[in-house]
């Protein structure tokens, strides 16, 4: 009997073990896919969550990547590298190096900007990728997204290449491939850019596809168009973008009055970047504004204050001025809202119509067009109180526009740093203004760990 | 909230605990006739007194034979037990010789144990799965009791094993409460470096470390790996800790041993009188070593010179030190400002446990609470408690056992360690308060350190482990039993970002204020139907083992960062923020299954094989790639055994030779890597919540597999009083999952892909244990455990063209360093030189980093001495380890610089000179910041000698004679941890080798331990 009894339970136990290794070895390690995380496929299934995946790419560049006001972004950091912004700091801050010209390329800023900059460009590519084959969103809604896409590709490229001279131009989310990519030279680089920006043309709405202008419409990739053929020196090319944005009246709007071409709904401004909170302002004014001196890290640089004509509307309402009764102390005051205000009213500004005017100007001296040159400067001097430009010639127009570019320009993304390598100029006017200024110093060392992991990304930039 | 009052009230209640056991005391000790054998109804009585022919002897078991009955005795060596005239009594003791006494018509039974020092090869050890005698084990397996635990004021598990356990390299990353310790069992496996942990289980269930916390909170105050659970359990709860290392051992753990495996064993009910235990100390903490930095008159002349060397007259405005603007009289230590507080540290707990034959129990709780060096009110604090109950039924057949830990975790700290700006402030910065009391900043001239306290870190931990073992014995030679674990982790860390932080130059105010919060929690649990068999045969002894496994953790977390707040005082409330934004709120679910067997064959107790093996499921890898197996062979000779032996060579009383080969694995990639997915990032951009690609995908990834040899020789000499172990193993680790580095332009950091990579460890271990005297008032015993260990990279194919070709090199350690080579300064120009490989005339990192530099240690280990005299007993333990270390001289500070420096660095360049530091530079000098930043910090002179000898524990402790207090024992003791340390070490902590982090502390206490 117990004999019998026993069998059983060896039975019963055999069999439910048995039964315990037949679902663990079947099905028990299938897991789904967590609630918080959703496949590549489905994102581009459907128009609203492609579109999450396209703004991400905005709310990462003003926060943090590149373009941002944020420290770790151009605006400050060509500031120093450049004549804008004089460093205060004592403590080894992440603005040292910049502001002595010492970049190194083991610099973690240096590394932090390429690897951003390149995991949005990734972004953009996936985006390109995955709206393509996308089976769920619509042809004409498609165009827009990729539109999109290949804008911000070209954007940020343009950006590199002036940064780090030869770079790689990266068109595919394929590791392989971009794990050995080669560098490119400007030349080649251009015209890529310009290839996938008269694409984003193409695809692009007029309309901005949302509120406020802070996702970039048709015109926004014109002026970009425009800034590039003005680097590329194609004046005619820089002129007719220049021109289709100046003449859509109906979008732009010259701002007259100096205190308002800052203001989130300023009819000047072509793309501008929202903060992620409702309340907050520009990252900008948060970098740049003190109270009280000296300066906890920049301050604007006297050359730069010395640069503005003595009726100059500028040099008082977008500069502040600090003093203890013994020194005097200047910060950028085009952004004036550091703390949160409840309804913004500051948004960060990527492309303004008084930088188109200043392109066509520039364009038009190149191409001969005098008077048509100084009608555009003299929109930019009229509205901050100045006369009429007393240049007549080429050559002092063209004097006369990199100081314009100066004045108007100073502190937003790096304008005056490009100016001076563009005008050939900027030896001269470093040497003199900064200790310790080589002219290997033009290009931004490429990161040392990018070239130990890719060595198709060799030879290091020249001085480093 | 829930869990907040869960955590409130478990403290609560411990303390209510502690009280109670504290005031029975008394009680207690009034009365002294609390023995449980007196409740039993027996014919006669017999008595007796224990002793080891010096004192009485408590504890030892006194059985019935051939009965279920037993009696434990009692602080003064006293036992009761009821029995006929016709019965046998037991007398058993671990360590003592076991004695049979006939009682006859005796009523009064003396009795004088014999120490029996082959009796700890008696010791049954903790095998996971099985346990085994330790002088028939064929496995390698490294084991510390509570004996050893006991005597470190410490609060994370793994403090205790360092320098206790051959082939275990355990360091700590940084002082800070709370933090991480980093552990290594025969070297590093995995090329990645996260990677490498152990499997812990904690009375059989699996207890997973993973770091909980988010960076983004956690980062500047704990760095990686952060938070470690491991600080959730009370080592003072744990009775034994047995590291397995070896195939024989791991392979039954599969995928899981690769790195080995630690099984924690927390403490038991025992038989005998309900007995009360109270246990407490306080101390102080002082961090272990600082730098040796220079003084206002050396800083300031090194900055005058510096400038002139750059050839600046005029000093910049922003030149604070030098230019007058900084009172250059002033001089502040930074160092003993900022870190050279003292911690305050108490600790107690207490304990009830007893039982009878068929049901035992243990109740245990305990509170620890320390404060930090820092400046500021901080504290770290813990409370737990830990449970378990036996039962067997009365025929032996159905058993069943029930253990709980619970423990409240509270790190309230600083948000960032002050060390950095400790070592890096100018001597002469100006003063941290004004007249006002207020945090001084000088007019913007520099950033008060201060400020740093204004943000605060708070996590708290609550963490449960619940076993339980169910089993039923069908046959007496089979049985079956299911082991049934849960997990139960929450963490829940904030950190306050106020404005204050900021200087006030800027003008921001509450409206940017911030504050992030984490809640995170992870729930595990594990079955395991296991069913063994043994049988004895002509031809051996056979045992046999057959289970399954299956587990699941979910784990989930939810990020927020309020921001915008009307005050600050309003700042922890997220409900009074403008703006909540959620940083990440994820959640994942892990899922593994097993089945696994053991083969045991033993000849004689002289030959022994031990089969192995498993079959494992997990949920990290693609459907095609779920499942391997894994298994191991071991088998072990004890030939002092044979005749030849114990008739010739009668001075070796113990002799085993053992090896095993076999294989196991590794999962530790973190969860749905394979799949190609997006993740919320975050941010949001007019109201769309962001979404990004979660990372680059590799579909195709597998097992990691790691393949153990180890052969070795276990001697005892002298009736053991000479034991000696020698081990020799070589673990070969191939098909590496790692996340092989990209360069940017790929968009993303790294790929999860399985590397065809090899890399071997081997080692040689060593352990020797002395009993030097063993006399009746003096007794001296020393272990030593020294281990060698190296590590090399055997095969990868096309190293040259991958991404690794600047960081390993075919034929040398994973740890190594690929570095120029530091030649010198140079005697014209005083910049430091280096060797140009390939005399190009430039020095480029892949060309020109030649220089081979491992930081792999040649060898570490630990000598420990136990002496006891009469009451008194000292333990002292040496920590050593022999290799080099990532120096000063890679710290980031240019000689020069307006941070201050160590003293050696006054030895600047004078012109011919070509050692010392190179000439000073204020920054301006590009070739000098170059020479510094881009070759000296990457050079074979930013490594140097960081080994070290250091008194790691040190224990003294006194026991009130018998006499004094005639029912409770009472135990007064001193320890210290860290006490001291030589080194050459060019830096502050030869340990955690760092300069943004705390070193380790050094901490003395004292306490009492009662025991009624």
């Amino acid at each position: 009997m117990k004999n019998i009894a026993k069998r059983r339970i060896v039975f019963l136990i055999a069999t439910v073990i048995g039964l315990i290794m037949f679902i663990s070895c079947e099905s028990f390690v299938d897991i789904e896919i967590p609630n918080s995380q959703l496949t590549a496929e489905n994102v581009f299934k459907d128009r609203a969550t492609a579109q999450a995946a396209l703004v991400n790419n905005y709310m990462k560049m003003q926060s943090n990547v590149l373009v941002t006001g944020n420290f770790n972004g151009i605006s400050n950091l060509l500031g120093n590298y450049a004549d804008e912004l004089n460093y205060y700091g004592i403590d080894g801050q992440r603005e040292e190096a910049f502001y002595k010209n010492v970049v190194l390329p083991t610099n973690s800023t240096i590394s932090e900007i390429w690897n951003n900059t390149y995991n949005l460009i990734y972004a953009s590519n996936a985006i390109i990728e995955g709206v393509t084959v996308s089976t769920g969103i619509l042809p004409n809604e498609k165009g827009q997204l990729i539109g999109e896409a290949l804008f911000l590709r070209a954007y940020l490229h343009f950006y590199l290449v002036n940064l780090f001279g030869n770079i790689p131009y990266v068109t595919t989310t394929d590791f392989r491939l971009n794990s050995t990519i080669v560098k490119k030279a400007p030349a080649e680089l251009y015209s890529l850019i310009i290839e996938d920006l008269e694409n984003a043309k193409l695809l692009m709405p007029d309309e901005y596809p949302s509120d406020e202008r802070v996702r970039p419409n048709k015109s926004v990739a014109k002026a970009l168009l425009a800034r590039v053929n003005l680097y590329t020196e194609n004046w005619g090319a820089a002129e007719a973008e220049a021109n289709s944005i100046i003449n859509n009246t109906s979008l732009y709007e010259w701002v007259d009055d100096i205190d308002k071409v800052f203001l989130k709904d300023s009819p000047g401004t072509i793309w501008q970047l929202i903060p992620q909170f409702s309340g907050n302002n520009t990252f900008e004014a948060q970098s740049f504004i003190f109270l009280t001196g000296p300066p906890p890290v920049s301050g604007l640089n006297n050359s730069l204050i010395e640069s503005f004509e003595p009726e100059d509307l500028r040099r008082d309402h977008w500069v502040g001025t600090v003093s203890d009764g013994l020194d005097r102390w200047y910060f950028a005051n085009k952004y004036k809202e550091n703390n949160n205000t409840g309804s913004s009213r500051e948004y960060s500004i990527l492309f303004r119509l008084e930088e188109i005017y200043l392109i066509r100007a520039e364009a038009r001296t190149h191409l001969g067009n005098i008077s048509g040159a100084q009608e555009d400067l003299n929109k930019i001097r009229h509205r901050a109180g100045l006369s009429d430009t007393p240049a007549v010639t080429q050559p002092e127009l063209l004097q006369a526009i990199l100081k314009e570019r100066q004045v108007e320009l100073f502190t937003e993304l790096g304008h005056r740093w490009f100016d001076l390598k563009r005008f050939g100029v900027i030896n001269e006017v470093l040497q003199t203004r900064k200790t310790g200024w080589n002219s290997t110093d033009v290009l931004w060392p490429l990161p040392q760990s990018e070239l130990l992991l890719n060595q198709n990304l060799l030879p290091q930039n020249p001085g480093y | 909230m829930k869990n907040y009052s869960l955590s409130k009230g478990i403290r609560a209640m411990a303390y209510s605990f502690i009280l109670g056991v504290s005031l029975l005391s008394s009680s207690i000790s009034a009365n002294n006739i609390l023995d449980y054998s007196t409740v039993q109804q027996q014919p006669s009585k017999i008595t007796g007194t224990i002793t080891d022919g010096v004192g009485p002897l408590p504890g030892v078991t006194i059985a019935v034979k051939g009965k279920s009955l037993t009696a434990i005795s009692d602080y003064n060596g006293e036992y009761l037990i009821a029995a006929n005239p016709s019965d046998v009594l037991v007398f058993s003791f671990m360590g003592f010789k076991t004695v049979e006494i006939r009682i006859s018509l005796q009523k009064i039974v003396n009795v004088e144990l014999k120490e029996d020092a082959t009796a700890l090869q008696e010791v049954k050890i903790n095998a996971g799965y099985y346990s085994v005698k330790e002088s028939e084990r064929t496995g390698s397996i490294a084991r510390i009791t509570a004996d050893d635990i006991e005597k470190q004021p410490v609060t994370n598990v793994l403090a205790t094993m360092q320098g206790r356990m051959a082939g275990v390299n355990i360091t700590q990353t940084t002082g800070v409460p709370g933090g991480g310790f980093e552990i290594q069992i025969r070297g590093q496996n995995s090329i990645r470096t996260d990677g490498n942990a152990p499997l812990y289980i904690i009375d059989g269930v699996p207890y997973s470390t993973q770091n909980l916390g988010n960076d983004i909170i956690s980062g500047s105050i704990l760095p990686a790996p952060g938070i470690s659970p491991l600080n959730s359990i009370n080592p003072s709860d744990i009775e034994s800790i047995e590291i397995l290392k070896d195939a024989d051992a791991t392979s039954i753990y599969g995928s899981r041993g690769a790195n080995g495996v630690v099984l924690l064993t927390t403490k038991k009910g025992k038989l005998g009188k309900t007995a009360f235990s109270i246990n407490t100390y306080s101390g102080t903490a002082k961090v272990t070593r600082t730098l040796d930095l220079m003084n206002t008159a050396q800083y300031l002349s090194m900055r005058e010179k510096a400038f002139a060397n750059d050839g600046i007259i005029q000093y910049p405005s922003w030149a604070y030190d030098v230019n007058g603007t900084w009172d250059k009289n002033r001089y502040t230590d930074w160092q003993k400002e900022l870190i050279g507080g003292t911690a305050y540290t108490r600790s107690i707990d207490a304990a009830i446990s007893g039982g009878n034959n068929t049901t035992q129990f243990i109740i245990r709780a305990s509170n620890f609470n320390q404060t930090t060096v820092f400046p500021g009110d901080f504290a770290y604090g813990k409370t737990a408690l830990h449970f378990n109950i036996n039962h067997i039924s009365d025929n032996d057949k159905f058993n069943v056992s029930l253990s709980g830990n619970y423990s409240a975790d509270k790190n309230n700290i600083l948000g960032t360690d002050l060390t950095l700006e400790a070592s890096q402030l100018a001597p002469n910065a100006p003063a941290l308060y004004d007249d006002k009391g207020e945090l001084n900043w000088e007019n913007s001239t520099w950033k008060n350190p201060l400020r740093l306290l204004e943000s605060k870190y708070l996590a708290k931990t609550n963490t449960l482990v619940a076993g339980s073992t169910i089993g039923y014995n069908i046959a007496p030679s089979l049985e079956f039993k299911t082991t049934l674990g849960y997990t139960n982790t929450h963490l829940d860390e904030s950190k306050t970002v106020p404005s204050t932080i900021y200087n006030p130059a800027y003008g921001l105010d509450s409206s940017i204020s911030s504050f992030y919060t984490n809640k995170s929690g992870q729930q595990s649990w594990n079955v395991e139907p296991q069913l063994s068999w043994h049988e004895s045969f002509g031809f051996g002894t056979i045992k046999t083992l057959a289970g399954a496994t299956i587990q699941e953790s979910a784990s989930e977390s939810l990020g927020l960062n309020a921001s915008g707040f009307s005050s600050n005082s309003l700042i922890t409330n997220s409900a009074a923020a403008a703006n909540v934004q959620v940083l990440n709120n994820t959640n994942g679910l892990y899922r593994y299954s097993a089945i696994f067997g053991r083969i045991n064959y033993s000849l004689n107790d002289k030959y022994f094989l031990n089969i192995t093996g498993r079959r494992d499921g997990s949920s990290r890898f693609g459907p095609d790639n779920r499942f391997a197996n894994f298994g191991a062979v071991g088998a072990a000779w004890l030939f002092a055994r044979e005749n030849l032996i114990t008739e010739k060579y009668s001075c070796i009383s113990f002799g085993k030779l053992r090896g095993s080969y076999g294989s196991t694995g590794s999962d530790q990639i973190g969860d749905y890597q394979f799949m190609n997915t997006y993740i919320s990032s975050g941010g949001s951009y007019q109201g769309i919540v962001g979404l990004e690609p979660a990372r680059l995908y590799n579909p195709d990834f597998s097992w990691e597999t790691n393949k153990k040899l180890e052969m070795a020789l276990e001697l005892g000499l002298l009736k053991d009083r000479i034991f000696i172990t020698t081990a020799h193993y070589r673990n070969k680790s191939s098909n590496q999952l790692v996340g092989i580095p990209l360069p940017g332009t790929t968009g993303f950091p790294s790929i999860q892909s399985n590397l065809n990579a090899t890399v071997e460890n081997t080692g040689w271990e060593f352990e020797l244990r002395t009993v030097n005297f063993q006399k009746k008032e003096f007794r001296w015993s020393t272990s030593l455990n020294f281990s060698v260990a190296k590590n090399k990279l055997l095969a990868f194919p096309n190293l040259a063209g991958s991404t690794y070709a600047s960081q390993y090199v075919i034929g040398e350690p994973l740890d190594i360093h690929l570095v120029y080579h530091f030649t010198g300064i140079n005697p014209e120009t005083g910049i430091y030189q280096f060797e140009d490989y390939n005399d190009d005339g430039t020095l480029t990192p892949l060309e020109d980093r030649q220089r081979k530099v491992s930081t792999n240690p040649d060898y570490f280990g630990g000598l420990n001495n136990s002496l006891s005299y009469k009451n008194w007993q000292l333990d002292f333990l040496f920590q050593f380890v022999k290799q080099l270390g990532f120096n000063y001289n890679g710290s980031g500070v240019v000689p020069g610089a307006g941070n201050n420096q160590p003293v050696s660095n006054l030895n600047s360049w004078q012109p011919g000179q070509t050692n010392g530091v190179q000439l000073y530079t204020a920054g301006f000098n590009d070739e000098a910041v170059n020479a510094y930043y881009s070759y000296y910090s990457y050079s074979d002179a930013a490594f140097s000698d960081a080994s070290f000898i250091r008194l790691k524990n040190l224990s003294l402790s006194y026991t009130l004679p018998q006499s004094w207090l005639n029912v409770a024992s009472c135990r007064l003791y001193l320890q210290g941890q860290n006490l001291f340390t030589i080194t050459r070490f060019n830096g502050a902590d030869p340990e955690n080798q760092s300069f943004g982090k705390l070193p380790p502390l050094r901490v003395m206490t004292m306490g009492i331990q009662l025991n009624f």
